[in-house]
């Protein structure tokens, strides 16, 4: 299943007016469109035959008229709706879109204000396309943007998605249990063979800068794009390889960086910005990078193997301890989450990612994961991360996908508390827990590969 | 065609366990004026019936004045509504159309002119039984139940001594939905909450003329008023979702009037109150709902506010509720709600500390207009300011701090009651 449901958005754009477009892309804080969903396997390298949405950048079946990704009309390039006024037998009326003054705005005024018919007439017309059963009580049906029963809205896609690009690679990114936005952001792609390739970007959006929520999506999913493209071959040596894929993941952190900066056009008090970690496998070679502190984990099978957090925070809770403080207590201390390093308009100069790379003797079969803090913060030492995971991949049975293994981290974040958005990617090297893979649409990536 | 569109104004977010969502949602009508504006309607599409009292206490001066009022809104009464004219003391007579005419008459430059001329024969004498006049106007619409809008004018000058109040109120119920009122008192012997009833419970104005001199010209106004509404019986519908509770449904302007309890059920989500008929304006109502608390950053939609013309919706406003642990927006009042609510205390102040002062209780009535004098300043209502002055002398009108004055004029005060209720509209 690509096409996601319609995003939640304002009336505006659910039933546009009879007497003008609705609101552009750019009439609210939220309003941007890269909130999209990324539901579903990834279409990989995006320089395809299909056309890029103009907004996000997603390719798209020629004959789309909205992007499966983020909504977006692929005509105007305004966003898309769920469907016509005339769907729901609606009334056109010259009602304005209101705005509050500059600078009070809040994501929800920018509202559409007009006709609409009511659930008694809906009811009663039977008219029009059947319309979509609310997911949250089960009674009603969203009639404009609400169910009619319980007035719950359609579940924000960004709110939680998941990506199951293959059957050895999947990933989870939801939005925890205490805030109101998702800024955590997550771009997977693999190829079907297990262990032939995989790209795994987390991002974690800063809270209280202005569209952070947006910038992180853009950055994971233009590092994933960078990180896509096949690397060169060299020497066709395994160092040869190394040194590629590090340059691969530098590369794909300054791009990363710029679609941060270009997410938001107007000039903020409070410029987006967010924290990148990313791996790249290929035929069982791992290298990694980050910048901020999201993580990445190695989490061998064998016991005898040391499970270890590749790179390192760029954060103050690092910086004690490395001063000698204890991680319990440097991790749970004031500015413990202050990050000493990240993307965006006023991150450092310096912006050269922690890069590690996995020792063939390491490389083996074991659990890759790639997580924000959401995660971390309830099991933060390796160790103990080895056996959380290992816990939860035993408990999902032999069969279970990563992504459900991931979903399962996930349900443990929240239930610790879930303070945090939560993002957990995972792939499965070697032995138990991959899996050829079952998605017809992800895609393959064998032309990527290089001799190893 | 009218049309008509909804505005919401709220602050959507609640903080953690939040349930209370307020919202003034504005609606505005545009082109309902037009059918009327052309000077001539479609016979049979409007009926205005205009009560006159001719109670002994009118005496000679008031009946003649009255008289004049009643011909400056036949003039105003535009060709081919029907219409009738009524005279009330203890008991209502059609003046006009002559009996043998029926209960209404079709307007035109004939039937002004007799009309005119029945409304100078009018003598005062008898008591006032408001309740008769009332339903004489009611069995005369009646006779027309094809007619949409239908609207009358009462003038009274005296307490409604003729009959019970019961009496009264039972008359009132039975013209509920039949036809909308608009009520002037004449001079100071009536009683302002009396005919406040009257011409709240039937979606009309209440008024306060002090002589009779000036009855044409609010008339002429009244009766212009009521012919430039193209729009009859539209009602405002409120839904809420399962399980939340409506808290109320006030119109705050351009007068505060209390929908709570006029609520009709069109299904169990959603109740539906009277408007009556609408011209070209725009009106506020202010609706609260309880919602169970959700969990922070889940958003739920609190109320659709729909205006419907028969059983079509014609606009919607949607009131949402967002749970949010960010102070800066949880605690945010909305201006709009926050001045409404302010003006609608203010009215209730003024009437119960009149009341406490008319009924000697001069402890409550200071507390209560020192409330009101400190409100009216906190909401900028000057017009209202202007009027407590003349009940009360400030000594702060920031703490309240207020005496009642030894010597008030019974007009200021019955002024300062019936403006009570008009509220200034808020801007945004």
């Amino acid at each position: 299943m690509t096409e996601a449901p319609p995003p939640h958005l304002p009336q505006a754009t659910q039933f546009p007016q009879a007497t003008g477009p609705g609101p552009g892309p750019d009439t609210g804080p939220d309003a941007g469109p890269q909130e999209g969903p990324q539901e579903g396997p990834q279409e990989g390298p995006q320089e395809g035959p299909e056309p890029p949405c103009p907004v996000c950048g997603t390719p798209n079946p020629t004959d789309a008229s909205f992007c499966e990704a983020c909504g977006a009309g692929l005509a105007t390039g305004t966003r898309g709706a769920g469907a016509s006024p005339a769907a729901y037998g609606g009334v056109a009326s010259p009602a304005t879109p209101q705005t509050a003054p500059a600078g009070e705005e809040s994501p929800l005024d920018v509202g559409w204000t007009g006709a609409v018919p009511s659930a008694a007439t809906i009811s009663t017309t039977g008219a029009g396309p059947a319309l979509e059963r609310c997911q949250a009580c089960g009674e009603g049906h969203y009639v404009d943007g609400y169910c009619d029963h319980c007035g719950s809205p359609p579940p924000d896609p960004r709110h939680h998605f998941a990506e199951s690009p293959a059957g050895w690679v999947g990933g989870v990114c939801d939005i925890g249990r205490r805030h109101a936005r998702n800024e955590d952001a997550m771009a997977l792609s693999a190829g079907q063979r297990p262990g032939s390739r995989a790209v795994l970007v987390v991002c974690d959006g800063v809270s209280m800068a202005t569209d952070s929520h947006i910038a992180s999506l853009a950055a994971a999913q233009a590092a994933r794009t960078v990180l896509d493209q096949p690397l060169p071959r060299g020497v066709g040596t395994r160092e040869a390889w190394e040194a590629a894929a590090a340059r691969a993941l530098t590369t794909a952190v300054a791009t990363a960086n710029d679609a941060v900066r270009a997410a938001v056009d107007d000039e903020t008090d409070n410029p987006p910005s967010c924290t990148i970690a990313a791996a790249v496998v290929e035929d069982g070679a791992v290298v990694s990078g980050n910048v901020g502190d999201s993580r990445v984990y190695w989490l061998p099978d064998r016991a005898d193997l040391r499970p270890r957090q590749l790179g390192q925070d760029d954060s103050y809770a690092h910086e004690q301890m490395l001063a000698g403080v204890p991680r319990e207590a440097a991790e749970n201390g004031p500015h413990a989450h202050s990050i000493t390093r990240w993307l965006g308009t006023d991150a450092p100069d310096d912006l050269a990612p922690h890069l590690t790379t996995l020792t063939t003797e390491e490389a083996v079969d074991g659990w890759l994961l790639v997580c924000s803090d959401g995660l971390w913060n309830y099991c933060s030492a390796a160790d103990d991360m080895r056996v959380l995971v290992h816990n939860m991949a035993a408990e999902a049975g032999p069969d279970a996908t990563p992504t459900a293994v991931a979903q399962a981290l996930v349900d443990f974040a929240n239930e610790q508390g879930g303070r945090d958005n939560i993002t957990v990617a995972l792939a499965r090297l070697g032995g138990q827990g991959s899996q050829e893979t079952t998605g017809a649409e992800a895609a393959p990536q064998e032309g990527d590969r290089i001799d190893g | 065609m009218a049309d008509f569109t909804a505005e919401v104004f709220q602050n959507e977010f609640l903080p953690d366990g939040g349930t209370d969502v307020h919202a003034i949602v504005r609606v505005t009508s545009t082109g309902a004026s037009a059918a009327t504006s052309m000077g001539v309607v479609d016979p049979g599409s409007a009926a205005e019936v205009i009560l006159i009292d001719t109670s002994g206490s009118m005496g000679r001066r008031g009946v003649m004045e009255a008289g004049h009022a009643a011909k400056a809104a036949l003039n105003e009464i535009v060709d081919g509504t029907l219409f009738a004219v009524v005279s009330g003391n203890g008991t209502a007579q059609i003046v006009y159309p002559y009996a043998h005419q029926g209960a209404l008459a079709v307007m035109s430059s004939h039937t002004r002119g007799e009309a005119r001329r029945a409304v100078e024969g009018l003598r005062a004498q008898g008591g006032t039984a408001m309740g008769t006049w009332l339903k004489l106007a009611r069995q005369i619409f009646e006779t027309v139940p094809h007619v949409q809008k239908r609207h009358a004018i009462l003038l009274t000058d005296g307490v409604n001594e003729g009959e019970t109040p019961a009496s009264l109120q039972a008359a009132v119920q039975s013209c509920i939905g039949v036809f909308q009122c608009d009520a002037r008192g004449v001079g100071d012997q009536w009683r302002v909450d009396e005919v406040r009833a009257i011409s709240s419970a039937l979606l009309g104005t209440v008024g306060l003329v002090p002589e009779p001199e000036e009855l044409a010209a609010e008339f002429e106004a009244m009766m212009r008023a009521s012919m430039s509404r193209g729009v009859a019986n539209a009602e405002l519908r409120v839904w809420v979702p399962q399980g939340a509770e409506l808290l109320f449904v006030r119109q705050v302007s351009p007068t505060l009037e209390d929908l709570t309890v006029r609520r009709s059920t069109v299904n169990p989500l959603t109740g539906a109150y009277p408007t009556g008929a609408w011209s070209d304006e725009s009106r506020d109502y202010h609706v609260a709902v309880r919602l169970p608390a959700r969990t922070l950053g889940q958003e739920q939609l609190a109320a659709r506010v729909s205006l419907a013309l028969g059983d079509q919706p014609v606009c919607q406003g949607l009131v949402k509720a967002k749970w949010s642990n960010d102070d800066a927006l949880t605690t945010r009042i909305d201006p709009a709600v926050a001045a409404y609510t302010g003006q609608a205390e203010l009215a209730q102040v003024i009437q119960e500390g009149l009341a406490a002062k008319a009924s000697g209780h001069d402890e409550v009535a200071t507390a209560k207009l020192g409330r009101a004098v400190q409100l009216a300043g906190q909401t900028g209502n000057d017009e209202m300011t202007t009027r407590l002055k003349k009940v009360v002398e400030i000594d702060d009108a920031d703490t309240g701090t207020v005496r009642l004055k030894k010597s008030v004029s019974k007009l200021d005060e019955m002024s300062l009651d019936t403006a009570s209720t008009k509220t200034s509209r808020v801007r945004r």
